[in-house]
């Protein structure tokens, strides 16, 4: 599988950002909603920690995944109606802008509350702002809203997704599978691209 | 004969203070600090409520002595759930130790020729050597004694069970008091 992407497919290291990402965003928000519930314990402010450092690789996976977007060539969209076209990429927009804000609210929360922040137990990151309780429990309301409002957006881009692969039967999902290939009989068609 | 008794006379003028250093009293300005590290960042908490009797001469160290009461509920570190946690069982556990005691048992000096006082120290029931460095400065009608030292919290027992964790909470905690002295 190619690394970039071409006419039909996402290549490779789109995919990895996209799975990636996936997992990790999907695996810490619901990991977030059960460490809410924890006993007060050390355990408990080391979960938090955990949950802390896996938002720091989103954000960091997210500018090394903006960056390779800028140098990769993306796939032009698969032909449907406009207004499916126009509502993907506002899904996608918002999908970018809650990636960012999600840690950065999370950051700013920790920050205004006090915590330390220390990457997975290597390190430490500065805190992006002084001890403030009024900003603490803001940003702390704005991340979990913030989370809400994610998982309906995501809601949205994973059923659009499905319905492009299970109802309309096109490529949609497939250029962005793991292991996915394009469906022949409805892939465009490029000369040697029997892949 | 007559040396001989000036002699006798200047040693009982002497002896008293000889045998006794400068006692004095700490006055409410004073600190007694620490600093402890929480996931890789160091904090800084303080004693509210100390007692020390403090008997100093820099020149007859053999004499002087330190006597310091913490009241181990009044630490404040700047967090509401550390400084709830603190006196808790799981730290101090100040329902049933309430108070920290450290004596000196005598002076020396370093390679340096620092002046360390060496004692024992109570806490959390348990008692172990320790030794601070000394910065004893006269200032104007009285002076100021810097005290520093570096413990480790599990020698006394101070984070039981899954707070024993030195990857979160660092096991070496500074110790600095601050204490400005007059003559009694």
């Amino acid at each position: 599988m190619p690394l970039r992407s071409d006419a039909t497919r996402w290549g490779s290291v789109a995919r990895f950002f996209h799975w990636v990402m996936a997992l990790a965003i999907l695996f810490n928000g619901f990991f977030a909603l059960w460490m809410d519930g924890l006993k007060p314990s050390l355990h408990k402010i080391n979960m938090f920690a955990l949950h802390k450092s896996i938002g720091l690789t989103v954000l960091a996976l997210f500018l090394l995944r903006l960056a390779w977007r800028m140098a990769d060539r993306r796939p032009p969209d698969e032909p449907g109606p406009r207004w499916q076209i126009w509502a993907a990429h506002t899904v996608h927009a918002l999908l970018y802008v809650l990636i960012v804000a999600m840690p950065l609210t999370g950051w700013l929360y920790n920050s205004a509350h006090g915590f330390p922040l220390q990457y997975f137990k290597l390190f430490n990151l500065p805190a992006l702002t002084a001890k403030n309780d009024g900003l603490s429990s803001l940003a702390g309301t704005v991340h979990e809203y913030l989370f809400w409002f994610l998982l309906l957006v995501l809601v949205a881009h994973a059923g659009a997704a499905l319905k492009h692969h299970l109802i309309d039967r096109d490529n949609v999902l497939r250029r962005m599978l793991p292991f996915g290939r394009p469906r022949p009989s409805v892939a465009p068609t490029h000369d040697g691209d029997s892949r | 004969m007559k040396h001989l008794r000036l002699l006798g006379l200047a040693l009982c003028v002497a002896a008293p203070f000889a045998a006794h250093a400068a006692d004095y009293t700490v006055q409410p300005a004073s600190t007694l600090g620490f600093t402890g590290t929480f996931q890789g960042a160091t904090f800084d908490g303080s004693f509210k409520k100390f007692d020390a009797a403090i008997s100093y001469d820099p020149a007859n160290l053999a004499a002087s002595k330190f006597d310091v009461t913490v009241d181990v509920a009044s630490a404040a570190t700047g967090d509401a759930d550390r400084d709830q946690a603190l006196p808790g069982s799981d730290f101090f556990d100040a329902s049933k130790f309430p108070k920290a005691h450290f004596v000196t048992t005598g002076f020396s000096k370093d390679a340096a020729g620092n002046v360390v006082a060496n004692g024992n120290l109570t806490l959390h029931g348990i008692t172990k050597p320790v030794s601070l460095k000394v910065q004893f400065t006269p200032r104007a009608g009285g002076a100021s004694l810097v005290v520093m030292t570096q413990l480790k919290r599990l020698d006394f027992g101070v984070g039981s069970g899954e707070y024993k964790d030195t990857g979160t909470i660092a096991d070496d905690v500074k110790v600095n008091g601050n204490l400005l002295l007059l003559p009694k």
